[in-house]
């Protein structure tokens, strides 16, 4: 639905977007990562029609958005950082207003501005100046805006950013009913939103993409080994010895707390679950077991690793817990 | 062309959502009302000075109504900056100019929509002074066509000064500095002649010519010339065709 290729973009000597492919498939929801300034608003920007790129192309549905751009933009609604509403307008005028710059045809107009307003939850606002509405709504008549002429694809910059928790959640529900119908990219730099949300990430960092993948395969990738987790209360014992005996354990990493407490990171091979085996030989050695659980790399983790500065290397070295754990 | 008139009727919307259309109104017609009242009392000293038989009567097209409206294109000068300073500047700095531009619009479409609006509030700040026509045409004779003439000519120079006023406001996010920059800009076409008979005859008729209310003169006095019409239709299309370059650019500097 969406192809990007080569994309760059140029702002005199500074480059935003360096080289940027990726391909979003119809009705997957992509979810754009990176810190600020890595590029994500600029790509969304072009995606949009807004700006054109210095270098590359990007198709919407098979339109090219520079050289066919008012076929593209039909077929993409758009909400930016901010949602674009004029202050002195009400709600439904607003709308209204945008369902025709989109080109709904005219008599389709009102039937499409009540649906929209149903779906995004703003019928009650109908009649409120946009520039009186709080921080959540102005956003769902962002969405509304959006929405409004059933583009094809969604670009979302950010969708989440401000709201409150509730209405974060309602936010991504909406989201996530929206992908199937419609091909979505948002961007976030809220991890957890990318996991329960998108089909797929695309991690950019100073303008390149560093990763595209599930976000679950993201997170196995990362692994090199599985790590778990303990917390034994262990009076003078020696605990890394103990721990060490068992099969398929290769690192045992212990840390001596007050009360003879001893905090322990167990790496093992991956694919071989030892929690049986590491409660058998704490119960076995007569110690208390206090905690047991496995280590998962977060998002936080593999985002971090994979912007930070040497982003090109490997994604083993990338991941600062595996490098960390071997010298131990 | 839908298009257009959309987006015109959102400029002239907001016009009136907002205090601006009430307040460039009011007080042009506060404006106005005085000088349309001073001129009066002047034309009835002058009247009733005159000695009957001592000459034609004084003509109240050219003695009352083409001074008046000479004044209305001075307080057009100074509330036309306050029209179009918004129209761009305002929407680059709420976002909302990523509206306009990821639409199925063309940079055409959305100059002309935002010219005819700002052409619609200016035509009904002018419709305000018909009230005072209206009462001269209740209590004397005067004759339709030089009015007719001079709407037509005021219509035609606020165009201009939009045009230029969208021009400007393209170029920035800052309202205050699209209105200074407006006005000041508005200001010396008005009297750029004042220089002219330094630059020698050829120059003073080039700068002459390029004064905005020059043009207006004939109109006043109920002559439709061509060269005049010509004059501010070229400048309205320049000033368009400048505020769709100024648009792109910025599109591509980002």
């Amino acid at each position: 639905m969406i192809e990007v290729q080569h994309l760059s973009k140029r702002y005199g000597p500074f480059t935003a977007v360096d080289d940027v492919s990726f391909s979003v498939g119809a009705g997957e929801i992509l979810g754009f990562l990176g810190p600020n300034g890595a590029g994500k608003t600029t790509t969304m920007r072009i995606i949009t029609g807004y700006m054109p790129a210095s270098e590359g192309t990007v198709t919407v549905a098979g339109h090219d958005v520079f050289s066919d751009a008012i076929e593209a933009k039909k077929r993409t609604g758009y909400l930016p950082e901010t949602p674009p509403l004029y202050p002195d307008m009400s709600v439904r005028d607003y709308v209204t207003f945008v369902a025709r710059i989109k080109g709904v045809p005219s008599r389709e107009v009102r039937g499409r501005v009540d649906d929209v307003m149903k779906k995004t939850h703003i019928a009650d606002m109908a009649s409120r100046h946009c520039g009186k509405l709080s921080k959540g709504y102005k956003q769902r008549v962002g969405l509304a805006q959006a929405l409004i002429h059933n583009p094809d694809v969604l670009v979302l910059d950010e969708p989440t950013a401000g709201l409150d928790p509730k209405q974060i959640i309602e936010a991504r529900q909406l989201i996530t009913e929206l992908g199937g119908n419609h091909t979505v990219v948002l961007s976030t730099h809220i991890l957890p939103e990318v996991s329960q949300t998108c089909n797929r990430v695309v991690i950019i960092a100073r303008g390149k993409v560093v990763a595209v993948d599930t976000p679950d395969n993201l997170t196995a990738r990362l692994r090199g080994s599985e790590t778990m987790y303990l917390q034994v209360s262990a009076p003078g014992a020696d605990v890394t010895q103990a721990l060490a005996a068992i099969a398929g354990i290769t690192r045992v990493k212990a840390e001596a707390g007050g009360n003879g407490l001893v905090s322990i990171e167990v790496d093992c091979e991956q694919g071989r679950d030892v929690r049986r085996e590491l409660a058998a030989t704490v119960v076995h050695q007569g110690w208390g077991l206090l905690e047991l659980r496995p280590m998962r790399m977060s998002l936080e983790d593999i985002f971090l690793s994979l912007t930070t500065e040497d982003a090109g290397s490997a994604p083993a070295d990338a991941a600062p817990a595996a490098t960390e754990a071997a010298s131990a | 062309m839908r298009n257009v008139i959309t987006i015109a009727r959102k400029e002239l919307q907001s016009y009136f959502a907002s205090p601006i259309a009430y307040v460039v109104i009011g007080f042009f017609a506060l404006l106005f009302g005085y000088f349309f009242a001073s001129l009066i009392y002047w034309f009835e000293q002058q009247s009733l000075q005159m000695t009957p038989g001592s000459g034609p009567p004084l003509n109240i097209n050219q003695a009352l109504i083409g001074p008046v409206f000479m004044n209305v294109s001075v307080i057009v000068l100074f509330v036309m900056p306050m029209i179009t300073m918004r129209t761009y500047a305002e929407e680059k700095r709420s976002g909302t100019m990523e509206l306009l531009l990821t639409s199925p619009l063309t940079d055409v479409q959305i100059i002309l929509g935002k010219f005819l609006g700002a052409l619609g509030l200016y035509a009904v700040m002018l419709a305000v002074t018909l009230i005072h026509v209206g009462v001269l045409f209740l209590y004397g004779n005067p004759e339709w066509k030089p009015v007719a003439t001079v709407y037509l000519g005021l219509l035609l120079m606020g165009a201009c000064f939009i045009s230029a006023g969208l021009f400007i406001s393209s170029l920035t996010k800052n309202q205050i500095v699209a209105g200074m920059v407006t006005f000041a800009v508005f200001l010396l076409l008005w009297v750029i002649n004042w220089l002219g008979q330094s630059f020698g005859p050829t120059g003073q008729a080039v700068i002459s010519h390029l004064s905005i209310t020059e043009h207006l003169d004939d109109f006043a006095r109920g002559i439709i010339d061509t060269k005049h019409v010509i004059y501010y239709l070229s400048f309205i299309v320049f000033g368009l065709f400048l505020t769709a370059k100024s648009v792109d650019s910025e599109r591509w500097r980002g």
